[in-house]
């Protein structure tokens, strides 16, 4: 009796230093290998790196003044003024903070109808849908790039569409506004699913307590429901610049170099081995993440929400004739719309292609899928085991990433004064260049130390899943802390005086209470996993640990079809069913293991 | 780095290859990786190598052993040129095995091992181009690839213009051509770089990025020996006002050129060796090779200074420069050969066309300078 009062009691803290070991060997490790090459030169501290980025007006523009002369400030915004104000360059820092901006604003303004649609009516389907909407989640981008190319092309459906109706023509290809939808396409489903999260837990009895009190449909919205949603609504948000100011392969494959981001200087850096800028642009790019981060986690954590209770009901979509005189079903009818050009057009053309060859219908694409499955060739990269990898990786990762998320939770919600920063600090995987983990990983882990004569390196199946559920967890984090904020701390309170450990309250009485958060979280950690493609390439182990997205991405270098596309297209097609398969199967079960 | 180079190295070569057959025997014929699953460390994380540092070459030099060829990951696989040299090699060579490694990151995954003074499990690199010679030279101490003297079999019917190593480390095995393919439909054949600056092809070209695509970057060192050193940049100011895409790589600017986005893109000269035939439009394989030249970008492979077996290394690129293995790869890569001489097949020589004259960059050349013109270059775009 006594061991297991102690084993729950040191349950916590003891996962908790689990956590951090494994984040400073998986990703702290690794990120300030590459990191401090932009501080360090020759054994001693130096500025002179930062100091040649942030002074070169390709990266800052007119703000490289700040960094080399900035007495001369004053007198440049005077001649500014004088001047008359002319538009004014701020480099590609500029360029790529604006470019996140437009994008976190369309993917706010696209997925926002999507999770009222989602939390407040019932429809067939629904459940379905609300699945789904993790899809574009787990899309390599050069399948985006191809959708995308098939539905907004100059020859695509979209302009058949439009001249079919006499609409004229549009060309968004290689322009800043097909960057800004390509963003809109992998994010406005974050946006979606978190707040549609959020819109479920709010409590009915006090919409309906606020409503018996007077309170108009309107103030009751704005005072009760708004103040639930808006947390989850900036995180979202917040997510998406990140993301989005990270950008980098969709950029180039559907804007071109001309509307490049600093990702892609960081990488072509990276390529070069030019290894002090690479680290100095990650730096820069780094710091700019986690300080946004940070400013939201403090405006978060000065948010009372409280969750739970009973849903608010929802509405039938569909209610005979009336649907088509009533204003709200009307506006979600003209978004669907929307949704089908923007989401189901790319997905429907990727599939389209991969049945597509030169001369009109084909089956050579999935031919050529049987065909390397059936062969015995050295070297041969073939799907099943692609996909039982990836399947196996997934689940991996979320047994790993979701007691992972949790704890994190649990201590930077009960703990005091530099939590904040704290969990400022653990969010750093997502704020984080994908280019400079990989780096870090390559030249720690895979290339290995030798310790006491031996030489020691980390490779194969944990070791990816490690990686992606270091990756994974702050999504789970990111849902839970906000849900556990919202608890009534007398319930955690009056459990503990009761005797139960923090780690029975936190099975018995937490967990069951924000459950919906945990699922949503745990979702978004299996996506991570499927879609990962850098830090699981570099550490498989000889041929066979390749994934689904890895196995896309060396068919797409296959050319015993020619230098086409279609064997790729038709893998992703299916990446495409086995991932919504698989969310389809965790959202229900996850439903009905609700404790 | 894993079981089966420390069971390579601690037993004498065909001993240790009878363990990994035992170890891989109920594996799915997966290139015989199975150690990594079925040795006692499930996991692989954190199995450890003894000795990494020593050099352990045992048994007589030339025949037999394990030959470790580091490539990029299309050379193998079912029907592709890798997988017939190793079969090839394997029966000429009794009691020897190829081996590939495909390191995700190319060759710098080996110049960032060197640097930091990591085992490097492969004995030759193949698939290097001159840029990444110059950059693997440039960014070591040390030489990572050893030279292979004058006295290699083959090597003196190597074509001219790709003999770009004058240290001779590289040995080109094959190469591509770059030039534009065009759609004759819609524009007319652009016959040289100036022309591409004419109104008429506003919006008409598609070229990759040279920071990171190959075909991108000998683009731009094509443009280099056209215009000059002093005046590429001026050109590729006025290129870009005439409205150049530069896109990632050469996957999606073809494919944005297949779906009509516009008529002319950076590509290959074997463009029609993919595409011809009664149902294919040979009017949107149309090949320009402006100012009546090709840019070469040759295939090299080069032997790592600390190759366990450079004997059996210098055999096996012997072996590539022979006559059946060129026209092999020629075919099988759909690349030119690098040996003068060689038809690799009827359709190839129909199909694959040789530019009037064929220009490219000797190492050299690029030494010193490949960087800054890419920068510039890159700089240029992105700001205009």
């Amino acid at each position: 009796m006594n061991v297991r009062r102690w084993g729950e009691r040191l349950a916590v803290p003891t996962a908790f230093v689990l956590t951090v070991a494994i984040l400073a060997v998986v990703f702290y490790y690794p990120v300030l290998s590459v990191l401090r090459e932009a501080v360090v030169r020759a054994g001693s501290l130096t500025a002179a790196p930062l100091v040649d980025v942030l002074g070169d007006p390709f990266y800052t523009g007119v703000a490289h003044h700040l960094f080399t002369a900035p007495l001369s400030i004053p007198a440049g915004v005077l001649d500014w003024i004088r001047a008359g104000f002319p538009s004014v360059e701020f480099g590609l820092f500029g360029f790529t903070a604006f470019q996140a901006f437009l994008s976190t604003l369309a993917s706010v303004v696209v997925g926002l109808p999507g999770a009222y649609l989602l939390a407040r009516f019932e429809f067939r389907g629904r459940r379905t849908l609300r699945s789904l909407t993790i899809l574009p989640f787990v899309l390599p981008s050069i399948m985006v790039a191809v959708g995308f190319l098939a539905m907004f092309g100059q020859n695509g459906l979209l302009n058949d569409i439009l001249g079919a109706l006499g609409l004229g023509q549009v060309n968004l290809l290689f322009t800043l506004e097909i960057i800004v939808l390509a963003h809109a396409f992998y994010n406005a489903p974050l946006v979606t699913r978190l707040v549609t999260t959020a819109w479920e837990s709010v409590d009915a009895r006090r919409v309906e307590t606020a409503r018996a009190l007077g309170a108009g449909p309107f103030r009751a919205f704005r005072d009760i429901v708004v103040p639930q949603l808006l947390p989850a609504l900036l995180t979202a948000a917040l997510l998406t610049f990140v993301f989005t100011f990270l950008s980098f392969p969709i950029v180039l494959a559907l804007g071109g170099l001309r509307l490049a981001t600093v990702e892609v200087w960081l990488y072509a850096r990276v390529q070069d081995l030019e290894l002090a800028e690479a680290a100095t642009l990650g730096t820069i790019e780094t710091v700019l993440s986690l300080a946004l981060t940070y400013l939201y986690l403090r405006y978060e954590a000065r948010q009372t929400t409280t969750g739970g209770g009973t849903t608010l009901p929802r509405r039938a979509l569909a209610v005979g004739w009336k649907t088509l005189r009533d204003p709200v079903r009307i506006g979600l009818a003209v978004y669907g719309v929307g949704v089908l050009v923007l989401f189901v057009g790319p997905l429907v053309s990727m599939i389209v292609e991969s049945v597509t060859g030169p001369n009109g219908l084909t089956g050579a694409y999935y031919e050529f899928l049987l065909n390397q499955q059936a062969t015995t060739a050295a070297g041969t990269t073939k799907p099943l085991p692609a996909i039982a990898n990836s399947l196996a990786f997934g689940v991996g990762t979320l047994a790993l990433a979701v007691p992972m998320g949790i704890v994190v939770s649990v201590m930077v919600t009960r703990g005091g004064t530099g939590s904040r920063l704290a969990e400022t600090l653990m969010s750093a995987p997502l704020a984080v260049s994908g280019v400079v983990v990989g780096l870090g990983l390559l030249q720690t882990l895979v290339f290995g130390t030798t310790i006491a004569g031996y030489r020691v390196t980390a490779g194969g199946a944990l070791a990816i899943v490690v990686a992606h559920a270091v990756a994974a967890y702050p999504f789970v984090t990111r849902n839970v802390t906000p849900a556990l904020a919202g608890i009534d701390s007398q319930l955690v309170d009056s459990a503990r005086s009761l005797g139960a450990s923090r780690f029975r309250t936190l099975l018995d009485v937490e967990l069951p209470l924000v459950w919906t958060a945990v699922l949503a979280g745990g979702a978004f950690a299996f996506a991570i996993s499927i879609g990962e493609f850098d830090t699981t390439v570099l550490l498989a182990e000889g041929v066979e640990s390749y994934t689904m997205p890895v196995a896309l991405e060396r068919y797409i270098g296959n050319r015993s079809l020619g230098p086409s596309l279609g064997p790729a297209t038709a893998m992703g097609t299916v990446l495409l069913l086995v991932t919504a398969a698989s969310f389809l199967v965790i959202e229900r079960l996850g439903g009905r293991w609700e404790p | 780095m894993d079981r089966r180079q420390f069971l390579r190295r601690s037993s004498a070569g065909v001993a240790g290859l009878a363990m990994l057959a035992g170890c891989t025997g109920a594996g799915e014929g997966d290139n015989g990786s199975g150690a990594n699953g079925s040795g006692t460390n499930g996991s692989g994380n954190g199995t450890t190598e003894a000795g990494a540092d020593s050099t352990a070459t045992t048994g007589s030099a030339s025949s037999g052993g394990t030959l470790r060829v580091a490539t990029y990951s299309s050379f193998t696989g079912e029907d592709t040129a890798g997988n017939w040299l190793k079969s090839a090699f394997e029966t000429e060579q009794s009691g020897t095995t190829v081996e590939f490694l495909t390191p995700e990151n190319g060759v710098n995954q080996y110049v960032q091992r060197a640097k930091q003074g990591a085992p490097i499990d492969a004995d030759i690199y193949l698939g290097l181009n001159t840029a990444e010679l110059v950059r693997a030279r440039k960014k070591l101490d040390k030489p990572l690839f050893q030279s292979v003297g004058e006295d290699l079999d083959g090597a003196d019917g190597l074509k001219k213009p790709l003999r770009i190593d004058p240290k001779k480390r590289a040995v080109p095995y094959d190469t591509g051509y770059i030039s534009l393919v065009y759609n004759e439909n819609e524009v007319e054949e652009p016959k040289t770089f100036d022309s591409l600056l004419e109104s008429r092809y506003e919006g008409d070209l598609i070229t990759e990025n040279a920071q990171q695509s190959d075909p991108g970057r000998a683009f731009l060192l094509w443009s280099i020996i056209a215009k000059g050193e002093e005046n590429y940049l001026d050109y590729w100011k006025q290129l870009v006002g005439n409205g150049v895409t530069v896109l990632s790589d050469w996957e999606p600017a073809y494919q944005a050129y297949s779906d009509g986005e516009a008529p002319m893109v950076v590509s290959y000269s074997t463009d029609q060796v993919y595409y011809h035939g009664p149902d294919v439009d040979m009017a949107k394989h149309q090949l320009g090779f402006l100012n009546d030249q090709g840019y070469a970008n040759p295939e090299t492979m080069a032997l790592f200074e600390s190759a366990n077996n450079p004997q059996l290394g210098r055999t096996f690129m012997e072996f590539v420069l022979t006559e059946t293995a060129q026209s092999k790869i020629a075919v099988k890569n759909v690349q030119f050969p690098a040996v003068k001489g060689v038809t690799p097949s009827k359709e190839f020589d129909k199909y694959a066309k040789e530019p009037p004259e064929t220009v490219t960059h000797s190492y050299d050349e690029l030494a010193g300078s490949v960087e800054s013109w890419v920068e510039e270059w890159s700089r240029l775009v992105a700001s205009e």
